[in-house]
């Protein structure tokens, strides 16, 4: 009997024992056969499939995320100067002539005009404020541009002028970002990096988007300006300073000779080189090159960025002050990143926000300082792409983030120290020249007192639409999947202008 | 009840496909078997499932025919058939089973049964994809000549093409208004589609107007309901074409209500209707302006661009349109003479070469010439002098010369004259002392001399 009950009892440990491992395996084998049915089902899903494409395409990008890819459409730009007058300069004391509105000067600012209407500081019933500056027709165009500009007539028949610009933004971050990344919220990448992302950058040494700022400030709404959003990081823009280290940290630490260098990024590349042939991760291959290319910056960046070796007469001509942080520098550097086939290079000038609170932010002195300090860099810029034949393939785009009231800024219901204006997004005066850009041109009407544009209204949209198209792109069918969905810089807006095309 | 009837009926686009499923299945399945007799129990099976569902699908389709308020005309064969489908499919039953009743059906040839059972549950089907779908579903997708060649009617994104020579004798209506209307919104409002029971593919049934009235309004466009949809802000509910809709071009609405405003002539020429040339301009042909001839060539093969990339010089086509290269040697400033024996395989393609920068010299020019479609060339930052420049006048194509930063001589721009396209040529930092920019040919041919100045104002140095 005993027997028995130990033979029954070893049954049933072997029974268990069996099933367990039996158990294993057949869920193994589930496990393993799901597994592959999934990647099957992936591969099979039609809406997995353009998606899929892209990455093909762009899988040899993976690996050389800048390298140069052509464009859908015939190009008329291989490369972009995005002059941004952070702030927000004001249009009626530089290139929009109301002669109305001086005449007007001094009076109650009429309801009909604020009813609805949201200004960031303006309270109460606010007094227009008559042109601070002289205006006169210039060039063959006979397009107006006032005494506040007085180089800038040289060049005004090289340009294209939207008159009434608008945006829906009256807040300086929320605007700048609209302005460059098409959306008023972060998260958007900017124009620039859509650039390299579309087109990639011809020299492998320098990044394909450099940012430069002046002004002593950075733009209020932060780097994100010229951020990738969504895309990689690879394509965002790259801060390079005009005084002291051009691009930080990428100095060598004291110490660490440039062979020793090499010798590091030698030694981990061929780590990642070695983890590549295990895994076969694109990544690892990007970050191999984003080491080799940051090594081969060391040397190039340094170089492009020094203006010092440059012949007096062009020193001259922008105005340049060596060693100091200034537009003059950017704008000269600016021709230099571009003739050294840079896509996009992104001007910020700060110190345009002219209230009337204080002597800088006046828009008869303070103003009238800060275009001085653009005038001639601008201009000598415009003139010495044009003599070097880089004009044809550049386009130079200027404006702010939004424009300023006909209206003195009364804050707080009291009357400013100085005159100056509010923000004002209704109507405001941007422009392009380079390729493809109607050289005199002008678009664009506002009311008598520069309030709303009744002619030829663009929105912001509306000059990424045209920007994307001077480079090559429908900007309807420049997508990144993202989120489950398709993105576009314009969203689902912009109208490209035709009117300031060639 | 209603609630019932609407929810029955809804069920019915997904119970109809089971019947359709059985009969299919049986018919299948029978010319499987036809000489097997493995399945003799099942066809007679599946043949009574596919008649109770079919009864079932019947009944949910009468439901829905009640409940959604179509017309009896516009279900009428559909519901006919579909009741036929089911008595048939029992009638299959009975044919294939080992039933004592309707016997007779056994008479009946096999193939004169399995046909008429597909036909009728094929045409019963279609039918109704038809009033769920409508008419053009299935051929809607297909390209406009196949369209027509089935005898279907399409409408042609016909261009408006006027010329320069020709634009005051086109017609009006026929040439400009009328390819715009169906381009952008006959599709909808056709005899097809008649959206809004407004029609705009021919001058009767444009005047006649839609559900709201005439949407012409003499000598008013403001006042006229179509152009008032057309011109509305995208965003606004009323806006036509709807905003996911191809919309027309800002010229497109202007011409549109210039039109109106001229009181709708439809049998006029453009000049009879007095409307200014400037609304005519963008619809006048394009001149090109792009970086390669308008010619067509050959597309470079991929074995022959990959050695010369490797070798660090870029070589992309100049947009995804054109087979016509771009090449440049930003990255390869020790390109000289010699290193261009490799662009030789491409030599029909490049149209824009960057030599910017590198060694080579003025014997490149007798090299240049082999590049037939050469149209915008740098050669700036080299030690080229000019000499024997005069070899590249034959190059049809050839726009633009960057020059700057040479040693060019300025003996050597006469023979500038030769070239034939030229338009553009830079020669700033050279041995040439000029400033400016001066003309060749009659204004043919630009040179610019660079040298821009900007003296100083007396406002430069003052800070207010």
């Amino acid at each position: 009997m005993d027997n028995l009950e130990g033979l029954i009892q070893e049954y049933l440990q072997r029974e268990a024992q069996s099933k367990t491992r039996r158990h294993f395996i057949k869920n193994c084998a589930q496990g393993m056969g799901g597994l592959a049915l999934s990647s099957i089902f992936m591969g099979c899903d039609p809406l997995e499939s353009p998606k899929k494409k892209a990455s093909m395409t762009f899988s040899e990008r993976d690996l050389n995320p800048l390298a140069t890819l052509a464009p859908p459409f015939s190009p008329k730009v291989k490369s972009v100067i995005y002059l941004h007058m952070a702030g927000a300069p004001s249009q009626l004391e530089m290139f929009d002539h109301k002669p109305e509105l001086l005449k007007l000067d001094g009076q109650d600012c009429p309801q009909s005009l604020l009813e609805g209407k949201k200004f960031a500081f303006i309270k109460g019933t606010p007094k227009l404020l008559g042109p601070q500056a002289e205006f006169k027709q210039e060039g063959e165009s006979g397009n107006w541009v006032s005494n506040f500009m007085p180089h800038f007539k040289k060049v005004v028949d090289d340009v294209a002028f939207l008159k009434a610009v608008h945006t829906d933004q009256f807040n300086h971050g929320p605007a700048q970002l609209f302005m460059h990344t098409g959306s008023a919220r972060l998260g958007r990448p900017s124009i620039g990096a859509w650039a390299t992302y579309g087109l990639g950058s011809e020299n492998q040494n320098l990044p394909g988007f450099v940012v430069l700022t002046s002004g002593g400030n950075t733009p209020d709404a932060g780097k994100s300006v010229w951020g990738s959003g969504f895309l990689p990081s690879v394509y965002q823009g790259v801060q390079c300073r005009s005084k002291g280290d051009p691009v930080l940290y990428l100095e060598d630490p004291d110490g660490v000779s440039r062979n020793l260098k090499k010798s590091t990024i030698d030694a981990i590349n061929k780590i990642n080189k070695e983890e590549y042939a295990k895994y076969a991760d694109p990544e690892i291959l990007a970050r191999i090159n984003q080491y080799e290319m940051a090594y081969r910056m060391q040397i190039a960046v340094p170089e492009v960025m020094n203006i010092n070796d440059e012949p007096e007469n062009i020193k001259q001509m922008y105005g340049v002050k060596p060693g100091e942080e200034s537009f003059a520098n950017n704008c000269l550097l600016a021709r230099k990143l571009v003739e050294d086939g840079v896509r996009f290079v992104q001007l910020f000038d700060w110190g345009w926000d002219t209230h009337g609170n204080i002597r800088e932010g006046s828009v008869d002195l303070g103003l009238r300082n800060k275009c001085r300090e653009i005038d001639r860099p601008i201009t000598a810029l415009i003139l010495d792409l044009k003599q070097r034949g880089l004009l044809d393939d550049t386009l130079i785009v200027w404006g702010g983030e939004f424009g300023r009231t006909p209206m003195q800024e009364n804050r707080g219901n009291k009357k400013m120290a100085y005159k100056g204006r509010d923000h004002h997004g209704d109507a405001f005066t941007m422009w392009m020249a380079g390729g493809g850009i109607k050289k005199g041109a002008s678009h664009g009407k506002t009311d008598d007192i520069g309030f709303s544009g009744i002619e030829g209204r663009v929105s912001v949209h509306d000059v990424h639409a045209t920007i994307l198209h001077l480079l090559g792109f429908n900007h309807e069918q420049f997508t990144y999947q993202f989120q489950g969905r398709p993105f576009r810089l314009t969203d689902v807006e912009g109208e490209v202008i035709k009117e300031i095309l060639a | 009840m209603d609630v019932l009837k609407q929810l029955l009926g809804r069920l019915h686009p997904i119970i109809v496909h089971l019947p359709i499923g059985f009969i299919i299945l049986g018919l299948l399945l029978r010319w499987y078997d036809r000489k097997r007799n493995e399945f003799d129990h099942a066809i007679p099976l599946i043949f009574l499932w596919g008649g109770y569902s079919a009864v079932l699908a019947c009944i949910t389709g009468y439901a829905q025919y009640l409940g959604e308020g179509y017309t009896f005309d516009t279900v009428k064969w559909h519901l006919w058939l579909g009741i036929a489908t089911a008595v048939f499919s029992f009638l299959m039953y009975f044919k294939f089973g080992n039933t004592k009743t309707f016997t007779w059906v056994k008479t009946i040839p096999i193939v004169v049964m399995t046909l008429l059972m597909f036909v009728l549950v094929s045409i019963t089907g279609h039918l109704g994809g038809t009033i769920t779908h409508g008419e053009d579903y299935l051929v809607e997708p297909l390209p406009n000549n196949i369209k027509s060649a089935l005898g279907f009617e399409t409408f042609e994104e016909k261009e408006i093409a006027l010329a320069e020579e020709t634009w005051e004798e086109a017609l009006i209506y026929e040439d400009v208004i009328k390819p715009i209307l169906n381009n952008k919104c006959v599709s909808c409002h056709s005899p097809k589609k008649s959206k809004g029971d407004l029609m705009l593919h021919n001058e009767k049934v444009i005047l006649e107007g839609g559900e709201n009235g005439e949407v012409l309004n003499i000598n008013n466009a403001i006042e006229s309901e179509l152009f008032r949809r057309i011109n509305l802000p995208k965003t606004d509910e009323e806006h036509m074409p709807p905003k996911d809709k191809t919309q027309p071009s800002k010229e497109e609405i202007k011409l549109i209500g210039a039109w109106i405003d001229a009181g709708h002539p439809f049998d006029q020429t453009v000049q009879q209707s007095g409307l200014e040339k400037e609304l005519f301009l963008s619809f006048f042909p394009k001149k090109q302006d792009n970086d390669y001839p308008e010619i067509e060539v050959a597309q470079a093969a991929q074995d022959s661009i990959k050695p010369i990339e490797a070798k660090g010089i870029h070589v992309d086509p100049i947009d995804k349109t054109s087979n016509f290269l771009k090449v440049s040697c930003i990255n390869k400033p020790q390109f000289s003479d010699s290193d261009f024996e490799l662009l030789t395989p491409l030599s029909q393609q490049i149209a824009v070469l960057d030599l910017g920068g590198t060694q080579v010299t003025n014997a490149i020019f007798e090299k240049l010439v082999t590049l037939p479609n050469l149209t915008l060339l740098k050669l700036d930052n080299t030690t080229i002098s000019g000499e024997n420049i005069e070899v590249l006048a034959s190059l049809q194509h050839l726009k633009s010369i960057n020059l700057t930063s040479t040693t060019f001589e300025e003996q050597h721009l006469q023979k500038l004259t030769d070239f034939k396209g030229l338009k553009k040529v830079f020669v700033y930092q050279t041995k040439i002392n000029a400033k400016g920019v001066k003309t060749l040919k009659d204004g043919q041919i630009t040179i610019d001399y660079g040298n821009y100045e900007l003296p100083q104002v007396a406002s430069d140095s003052i800070t207010y």
